[in-house]
């Protein structure tokens, strides 16, 4: 029996709250300060499993 | 996306030179951060720690790829970073890869839904995708909007003996998966001189459901056929049990980069 579905309002920066500070290297190796880079606009933060497999 | 005014970043526990590897192979120029050993994603809480756990109880035997995955996902921030909108899925055999979730989302920012409308006296019937395209295994949402006249209410479940509650049934489409719609809890409604309470609907309320795309790709556009069902009454009076057709129209995108799993494959 699969498992009951979780309640994604949970998991996760909430709705209606800034998206927290995230500094991570991109694909050239570059700290992008998630914030900065957005530069005043709007955004989507998308999480993947993997670009590997 | 830039010229959309839109930033995109996408996040995944690979390495930087998998993901430069993957970037040059498919001409991706928005940032794909490394986020290797999943450090700030457990931090963000999108950790699935129970992802061995689904795997056993789909009988999928335990793989060391499966620790630290994220729920996978989309946040949608405004212009002052605060989340708007998210949209998560449980696995990943249903996933937005790549393309279609990233289009998904856009069309959060891009598209007012256009919604098919059938207007009665008492009852109008409003129905949406949140996304006019989808791609191979692709979720969307259709949203069934019911707004009821002013001193009417309509039946939420279970309904009593001899009403007919609200219900949404969608055609059978080949390849087409559908959920269960979702509605907001019904209130509770005694009316005096009836002995049974009801429990109903009133003012606008809206369902949802899940519409998931698993036939082959080349599946092409589509109109989904919506059949709503309901009876609406006042205090004193009811209508005859009604139902309204509705047709939502959906055009297949192709995906965008790598292909995906065929859907007898373990992951």
């Amino acid at each position: 029996m699969p498992l009951p579905p979780r309640d994604f309002r949970l998991i996760g920066p909430r709705e209606g709250q800034r998206f927290p500070d995230v500094r991570l290297p991109d694909q050239d190796g570059t700290l992008v300060d998630l914030h900065a880079a957005r530069a005043s606009r709007p955004a989507l933060v998308v999480f993947y499993r993997s670009a590997e497999w | 996306m830039a010229a959309a005014g839109i930033a995109l970043f996408a996040i995944s526990y690979d390495s930087v030179a998998i993901l430069r590897d993957f970037a040059a192979a498919h001409g991706i120029t928005f940032p794909l951060l490394s986020d290797e050993g999943s450090h700030v994603m457990r931090g963000l809480g999108l950790i699935n720690e129970r992802v061995q756990e689904d795997h056993a109880a789909y009988g999928i035997p335990p793989n060391p790829r499966h620790v630290n995955l994220p729920y996978p996902g989309v946040f949608v921030l405004d212009a002052a970073g605060v989340v708007t909108r998210k949209v998560f899925h449980e696995s990943y055999r249903e996933r937005d890869s790549g393309g279609g979730l990233v289009a998904q989302a856009i069309g959060l920012f891009t598209t007012s839904p256009k919604a098919a409308t059938a207007a009665g006296p008492v009852v109008t019937v409003r129905a949406w995708l949140d996304s006019p395209t989808y791609a191979w295994f692709q979720r969307l949402t259709l949203t069934v909007e019911v707004t009821v006249a002013p001193g009417h209410h309509v039946y939420g479940q279970p309904a009593a003996a001899g009403l007919v509650p609200l219900v949404v049934e969608i055609e059978p489409l080949a390849g087409l998966e559908v959920d269960s719609v979702t509605w907001p809890e019904p209130h509770r409604l005694v009316l005096p001189g009836l002995g049974d309470e009801m429990w109903v609907h009133d003012g606008t309320v809206r369902g949802t459901l899940a519409l998931t795309f698993t036939g082959a790709p080349g599946g092409g556009s589509h109109a989904i056929g919506i059949r709503v069902a309901f009876q609406a009454c006042s205090a004193t009076a009811c209508l005859i049990p009604s139902a309204v057709r509705l047709e939502v129209p959906v055009r297949e995108v192709a995906l965008v980069g790598r292909s995906l799993p065929t859907a007898a494959a373990k992951t």
